[in-house]
């Protein structure tokens, strides 16, 4: 039997090791950046024949544009601009032509012509068909693709304050769908790319950082990063083969600089963060009437109880019976969050070699008390090519957070719950000191045992510290123009500290126990080696772009958990586990696999025009049974540059339209391994008053056990118009996951519930929008438009052998809550329908008294957590140095599932509860959907599952509005700036939603699950954030 | 240039000599299958993992949801659990309204913890035999004691689900995991087979189990085989000669001849009573088979359930609830002036001494009473929880008798040792006088009484009605006397009508489509 911990927390400072962290980082930043190591490689003289072309290179707003590709059109000869926006460029003669390129901006292409300074003023590219993109194992000319792929650009990432990379990604590309279910600083959001495709085994993309698989991506400091490419068909992510089926995240992070020199740069925000709404609940003197009048009709359902409600507890009421208090626990429990975020880098760059350093402090409080995250990055990335043979360099980023978790899942008494149902009548603290809890009463309303939400958020700890070191070295030696061998090994090493502490007076979760601490730590090792050529060359009219190589990976992992309880006092903790009067059993865990691959592609474009792909990779996974331990993974692609054929080109509206389409297979092994194979575990048991050994058969074999395969089929289109101010990308995806890795029922009389087998299948099919336009271009006005929405329909078309229904849970009140039935989708919310209440002129079944909900007989499909459509509308404005970004995120055609009304509408009296209940049913007001108020602990109550508690879900949440000011440079010239952007943004500002949903935020989740979208008890509420940043360049 | 050839050759050279282990999957926290039943520790601890699984969690559940011992006692519409607004199988339960698609969830728990029984004990019996190195005398009392635990689930399982599928094999592979119902005389006969061999060539102990590392005794085997065979004789089965069978084995067992056991006397006080006394021990000499409990390892459930919910402030415990409280119908089965049981703070209590004064409250048991856990802290009980207990000998050994031999001074002694404990006043002779010159029917009936009084925190009572047929009905004007009226037809005091097809559970719809061979469900459902 193992126990995990999932999440933990704290109340010890623990910043001074973070300091020292950052003070040794530092120490090396310092060293690294010493002129002996910058200088080592002399550059290159420059010709006396050349003749030296300078200039300056700018945005539309005038603003120097560092970094910017200089290069001699049709040789390898370029440089960059350094940081002011200048370059200088010796040209062979008058014919050459400068290419002037930049990820985000038209590309440009200048004759020389005998001048001696060009200045460039480059426009945003609204369509990059032109530019470079990362891709599986190398990168391709945009023009060149055939497979869906999105980009985002690291100052995309950034232009919300973000702590969290896929925050930043939330709403850039269509058909990645970032729910972001909390507003905890220590939760990470949960990233879909076109579809829910698997049930058992993991949902989410395959994140490759630099070419190096990443776990955890949730630590990875968003400003490391230079761009995301997100692939999302077959043709582009069959290169992954079973690890591809869910999408594949590339991420580049930043490396030394791009133009010879050093900058220097810093970039920083402050923010605050509020409660954004409140739940609506009652207030003490609407809750003490809830419970007059639910001792009244106590015995109306309860014979035997006549309850009679009083008012004298002399420390809550006056003589009078009036209430003391009249707490609102959700103003207590909550706080104005305070949050900064540093970033120093220092990037440098030689004739030979580049290097880069990062360094990134960030402190984020969330808005319940004593909820916070605090965590160092720093990251070193350095690039040689010692001769023009071999290139190499590396890239290591170690990353340590600290944080203090709350509790989000489940339903038990813990904070997020009783920031709503702690009855109001209850001070935090008595006059005394002394911490209230609801029993704390001597009138007899039988309230719910909870501890009020601020005792147990300022007492209990639930710590997490994380140690991640990560990185990669490599090779890559130039065996012949356009032909490389490239050798890379990279690691990911994580080592998690877990520990809780919960004292002996918190009522209902830790007191019995007399105080509980749990000590967890895990230890992760994932390293990967991979080997490839990779093929780049132009003949004429001909391209071709082709890699071919193999792969090793290796995960371990070992954990291993104590917990405790019965403390004589609150004061050691976890820290002398031993004085606790009843340790539990101990555990530990360990876990490996491995995964062995070789991979192709072949890419080939004809005369700019016909464009054809084709990928293959082998995976060997020692996850799978016996009999199938490889599977291949094919795909190919074509594309057609349209607006390059004859017939078009007299168009001059049209700037390009490319046609594409591909098909492939990719696989999904994210299950838990040893699942092929019947396993004994081991463990004790309670016999004759000790614990004795004791084993089991785990689980049925199943040596056949494959990956789960999804074929997609995919095609598209990409148009850009009007000199690239409109541009269009179009994409119409079926995908059919088979083999679903699932527990395929077999007959509970075998002893065991389910075999895992490749069982189920379930399809995908939808369509991606993402349209760019720049709506006005003048000299000192721009106005440009991203809006990007995806429809997506998702079924389950088969499940076992019998097409059984399964339960998989969350199994909360009335059993499951979702049912995976054929021809539903995944995430279908099970319950049942309420038509109305009970009136007094009817007769209800035995057993319903009127007054009681009206339901239906039997349990059927009422509603589903996965939205069919999601989107957003991004719009930003430039005038003259102000920009302004209005950010809008919206979902369409989804359902809620509210479970607090089981606690807050449909059962009153023993806590606080939504206002709704006062409009409850009564002999006089049959008309509602509101049960009776009785006083459950006298008269019980009548709570499940159904049809009230759904809402719709869809909403319109303004993500952002943000207002930025770019010093000109005249101005910073005095100061010695190279550049300067200060903001202020809004996160969250506003949600429009259904008014029959009452909770914080119509996006979340109580339940680990994947198909438990949408289904949530109490939230985390998400915070309002204001924020204040700068961006210095020096 | 050489260099770089050389370097340029070693890479691949190097990486693609693969090693055949790279993706071999051996985990390290588990054994595997084939390593399993190497060691005669591995028959232990196989063995070992049969007393918290299976039947015995039967008598396991949660502070709002109560055992399934206390779903089962539910159907009688006798006892009530005053979170069943939440726990909908109670309502279903009471009320009679459940199918196997209603309360599919908690019907596939109960049988799929008694099939996991039924498993690992399958997996224990067919591979001890062949553990090497393990003596002979201790192989026998392992597969005992596994073939025990395997008649329990099914005894268990043939009850609520009368015919199912008989699974007598370990489970290793997908072939043939369909099996079909098997008819309920094929149970018990297993059932009997596994406790014939586990009391005569398993040499288990006599010792009470408390003396014998709390591991299984021939007192246990007997007593279930007893109880197994009575109910063999009652309905479905109806198999009358299996009464002298049941007779034989409690009179055994009375007798001693599978180890000493008596009824806890009374003391001097009420506070000393007899079941005071078990109450406040441990574990009591007269439970012959019980559930173990002991704190920071295991903690009983049990002391949450002698509150209402209304008194939890009032105890170490964050929640109480009455999961289990008796109705006045039921209440009315004992006589409240001459019956100790009835008696506050015997069987049940209703008051409670605070600093604020007595505060009463509606009855609830008394018998899982923990004192240190609910009053003096930390809220852990040890208290293990009776399964069986002597005086079900008793009881059963008078039925048994009575249906077998006739009234025997015998068996009005085993009935009048039961009662005379708790009409301490009449004692046990006065008891037998008032039973003497009774008729078989008459006198059965009397058992019928005395088992749903004594063996109310046995959880027996619907159990005994599926038996009997009969449903207890009770007089408040004239309480402790019972008549037997047929249930099928009868309206309880929940105003629910029993049918033919509540004598059975449904199967689950859930396990139904999991397993296409078991055909219909029960009748009616």
């Amino acid at each position: 039997m193992k126990r995990t911990l999932y999440d933990y927390r704290r109340s010890s400072d623990p910043t001074w090791s973070s300091r020292t962290f950052a003070i040794v980082l530092l120490i090396l930043f310092s060293s690294t950046l010493s002129p002996t190591i910058a200088n080592t490689f002399s550059e290159a003289p420059t010709s006396p024949l050349q003749q030296t072309v300078t200039g300056t290179v700018t945005d539309e707003t005038n603003t120097p544009l560092p970094g910017v590709n200089v290069l001699i059109k049709g040789s390898t000869v370029g440089t960059a601009t350094d940081a002011d926006g200048r370059y200088s460029i010796a040209v062979p003669d008058a014919n050459s032509v400068l290419v002037f390129s930049f990820i985000g901006y038209v590309t440009q292409e200048v004759p020389v012509g005998g001048q001696s300074q060009i200045n460039v003023q480059l426009l945003t590219d609204v369509q990059t068909l032109s530019e470079v993109v990362v891709v599986g194992y190398g990168t391709q000319k945009r023009s060149d693709l055939t497979g869906s792929v999105g980009q985002v650009s690291g100052e995309e990432v950034l232009q919300r304050p973000v702590t969290n990379v896929l925050q930043g990604l939330q709403g850039r590309v269509a058909g990645v769908n970032v729910f972001l279910n909390s507003g905890s600083p220590t939760a990470s959001p949960r990233v879909v790319i076109r579809g829910m495709g698997t049930i058992n085994s993991s949902s989410g993309p395959l994140y490759v950082v630099d070419g190096v698989v990443m776990e955890d991506i949730a630590f990875l400091n968003p400003y490391d990063i230079e761009s995301m490419e997100v692939l999302k068909d077959a043709s582009s992510t069959a290169i992954y083969g079973a690890r591809g089926a869910n999408g594949v995240i590339l991420i580049t992070t930043k490396r030394g600089a791009k133009s010879e020199g050093l900058v220097v740069g810093y970039d920083g925000f402050v923010s605050l963060g509020t409660l954004r709404k409140k739940m609506d609940v009652m207030n003490a003197e609407e809750w003490l009437s809830v419970v007059e009048r639910g001792f009244a009709n106590s015995p109306k359902y309860n014979p035997n109880e006549n309850p009679v409600f009083t008012k004298t507890d002399p420390n809550l009421f006056d003589a009078n019976g009036n209430p003391l208090y009249d707490t609102d626990w959700q103003e207590e429990a909550t706080r104005t969050a305070v949050s900064h975020n540093h970033q120093i880098s220092v990037q440098s760059m030689t004739s030979k070699s580049s290097l880069g350093t990062f360094l990134n402090y960030s402190r984020s409080e969330g808005i319940m008390l004593n909820s916070w995250l605090e965590r160092v990055n720093g990251k070193i990335a350095y690039d040689v090519k010692p001769t023009d043979w071999l290139s190499m360099g590396m890239n290591m980023l170690i990353n340590v957070t600290k944080e203090n978790a709350i509790e989000e899942g489940g339903g038990g008494q813990v904070p997020r719950r009783t920031m709503i149902e702690m009855p109001p009548i209850f001070p935090v603290k008595f006059p005394d000191g002394t911490w209230s809890n609801s029993q704390m009463l001597s009138d007899p309303y039988l309230l719910e045992a909870m501890a009020n939400p601020v005792h147990m958020l300022k007492t209990e700890d639930r710590l997490r510290d994380r140690t991640q070191i990560f990185g990669n070295v490599y090779f890559t030696f130039h065996l012949a123009p356009g032909l490389d061998l490239k050798t890379q090994f990279g690691f990911d090493k994580h080592d998690r500290l877990f520990r809780r502490y919960a004292p002996d007076d918190l009522i209902n979760i830790s007191a019995n126990q007399g105080g509980v601490a749990e000590i967890e730590n895990q230890n992760v090792l994932y390293w990967q080696e991979e080997t490839f050529l990779s093929y780049n060359k132009e003949f004429d009219e001909h391209r071709i772009n082709a890699v071919l190589g193999l792969s090793w990976q290796e995960r371990t992992y070992s954990q291993n958990y104590q917990y405790a309880e019965g403390f004589t006092d609150n004061f050691m903790k976890y820290h002398n586990i031993e004085a606790a009067a009843r340790p539990g059993a101990p555990s530990s865990d360990h876990d490996r696999w491995a995964l062995n691959s070789y991979f192709l592609r072949g890419g080939y474009t004809f005369r700019d025009k016909y464009i054809i792909t084709l990928t293959g990779r082998v995976d060997g996974s020692s996850r799978f049974g016996a009999n199938n331990k490889y599977g291949f993974f094919p795909s190919a692609g074509i594309g057609w540059m349209i607006s390059n054929e004859p017939f078009l080109s007299d168009i001059p509206a049209l700037n390009a339209l490319k046609l594409r389409a591909s098909y492939g297979v990719t696989g999904n092994t994210e299950i838990p391994t040893y699942q092929s194979l019947a396993t004994i575990s081991s463990g004790t048991t309670l016999l004759n008053g000790v614990r004795m050994p004791s084993s089991n058969v785990t689980r049925l074999p199943n040596p056949d056990l494959s990956w789960e395969k999804t074929k997609q089929f995919d095609i598209g289109f990409e148009l850009a118009m009007f000199n690239e101010r409109v541009s269009l990308e179009f994409d119409y995806y079926r995908k059919l996951t088979t083999d679903l890795l699932l527990d395929r029922p077999v007959p509970n009389s075998t002893g065991f519930s389910g075999v895992r087998d490749n069982i189920g299948e379930v399809s995908n099919r939808g369509i991606e929008v993402l349209l760019n336009t720049l709506n006005v271009s003048r000299s000192n006005f721009t106005w440009q438009s991203t809006l990007n929405f995806n429809y997506n329909k998702n079924r389950i078309e088969k499940l076992g052998e019998n097409d059984e229904d399964i339960f998989y849970g969350p199994f909360w009140v009335t059993g499951s809550q979702t049912v995976f039935r054929v021809g539903e989708p995944i995430s279908s919310f099970w319950g049942y329908e309420r038509y109305g209440v009970w009136g007094t002129g009817e007769t209800p079944p035995a057993g319903v008294l009127p007054g009681q909900a009206k339901r239906s007989e039997e349990p059927t499909i009422i509603g589903k957590g996965i939205p069919s459509w999601t989107g957003s509308f991004i719009n930003t404005l430039r005038y003259n140095d102000f920009d302004l970004t209005l950010d809008l995120q919206f979902v369409f055609d989804v359902d809620i599932m509210q479970q607090y009304f089981h606690s807050v509408e449909d059962r009153s009296g023993i806590a606080n509860g939504l206002r709704t209940i006062l409009q409850g049913w009564t002999p006089e007001n049959q008309n509602t959907m509101i049960q009776e108020i009785r006083h459950q602990g006298y008269g019980g109550q009548d709570s499940q599952v159904d049809s009230h508690w759904i809402t719709d879900g869809s909403y319109l949440r303004v993500n952002q509005i943000s207002l930025g000011y770019n010093f000109n440079s005249g101005l910073l010239e005095r100061t010695g700036l190279g550049s300067m952007r200060i903001y202020a943004s809004v996160q969250n500002a506003f949600v429009f939603h259904s008014d029959d949903f009452k909770g914080y935020d119509p996006e979340a989740t109580s339940w680990g699950e994947q198909w438990t979208q949408n289904i949530f008890f109490f939230q985390y509420p998400k915070p309002r954030t204001y924020t204040l940043g700068v961006s210095l360049r020096f | 240039m050489k260099l770089r050839y050389i370097v340029i050759l070693l890479f691949p050279a190097v990486l693609i000599s693969s090693c055949d282990d790279f993706l071999k999957e051996e985990p390290l926290d588990e054994f595997s299958v084939d390593q399993y039943f190497s060691d005669p520790d591995h028959a232990y601890s196989a063995v070992n993992g049969l007393y918290r699984s299976g039947a015995t969690t039967m008598y396991e559940g949660g502070v709002y949801s109560g055992t399934p011992m206390m779903f089962v006692q539910y159907m009688t519409g006798l006892f009530d659990n005053e979170y069943r607004g939440q726990e909908v199988h109670i309502q279903r339960a009471q009320q009679l309204t459940l199918d196997g698609l209603n309360t599919a969830g908690y019907i596939d728990n109960i049988w799929s913890n008694l099939y996991q029984g039924v498993s690992r004990a399958n997996n224990a019996i067919t591979n001890i035999p062949n553990v090497p190195d393990l003596p002979g005398d201790e192989r026998d009392r392992l597969l005992g004691e596994a073939r025990f635990f395997r008649a329990l689930s099914y005894f268990q399982l043939v009850r609520m689900f009368g015919p199912v599928p008989l699974v007598t094999e370990p489970v290793t592979s997908l072939d043939d995991i369909y099996k079909e119902r098997s008819s309920v005389e094929d149970v018990y006969n297993l059932i009997v087979e596994d406790l014939r061999f586990g009391l005569e060539q398993a040499g288990l102990s006599t010792a009470h189990m408390s003396d014998n590392e709390s591991r299984i005794t021939q007192g246990a085997v007997a007593v279930l085989l007893a109880d197994v065979y009575l109910t063999m004789a009652g309905f479905p089965l109806q198999q009358t000669e299996r009464y002298a069978d049941a007779a034989t084995i409690a009179r055994n067992l009375i007798n001693g001849q599978y180890g000493a056991y008596a009824l806890e006397q009374h003391g001097a006080t009420p506070a000393e009573s007899a079941y005071n006394k078990i109450r406040r021990s441990d574990v009591s000499p007269e439970y012959i088979y019980y559930r173990e409990y002991e704190a920071g390892i295991s903690n009983s459930p049990y002391p949450r359930w002698t509150y209402p919910v209304a008194l939890v402030k009032e105890t170490q415990y964050d929640i109480t609830n009455g999961a289990y409280q008796p109705e006045p119908e039921l209440l009315n089965v004992y006589d409240p002036d001459d019956d100790l049981r009835m008696q506050n703070k015997q069987f049940f209590h209703w008051s409670l001494d605070t600093p604020n004064g007595e505060v009463n409250f509606q009855i609830t048991p008394y018998i899982w009473h923990d004192d240190a856990a609910l009053f003096a802290g930390p809220a852990t009980s040890s208290k293990d929880v009776a399964i069986y207990t002597y005086p079900d000998a008793l009881l059963i050994a008078a039925e048994a008798i009575a249906q077998s031999e006739g009234v025997t001074p015998e068996a009005i002694n085993y009935l009048a040792q039961v009662r005379g404990r708790g009409y301490w006043e009449l004692g046990v002779a006065g008891v037998e006088s008032t039973l003497n010159g009774l008729s078989v029917q008459d006198f059965v009936e009397e058992v019928w009484t005395e088992r749903i009084r004594e063996l109310i925190f046995e959880f027996r009572t619907w159990f005994d009605i599926q038996r009997t047929r009969k449903y207890p009905v009770t007089d408040e004007n004239n309480p402790g006397e019972v008549t037997y009226v047929d249930v099928v037809g009868h309206t309880n005091p929940l105003g629910s009508t029993y049918a033919e097809r509540h004598l059975l559970f449904p199967i689950s719809e859930n396990e139904r489509q999991r397993n296409p061979a078991l055909g219909e469900n029960n009748p009616g459902y």
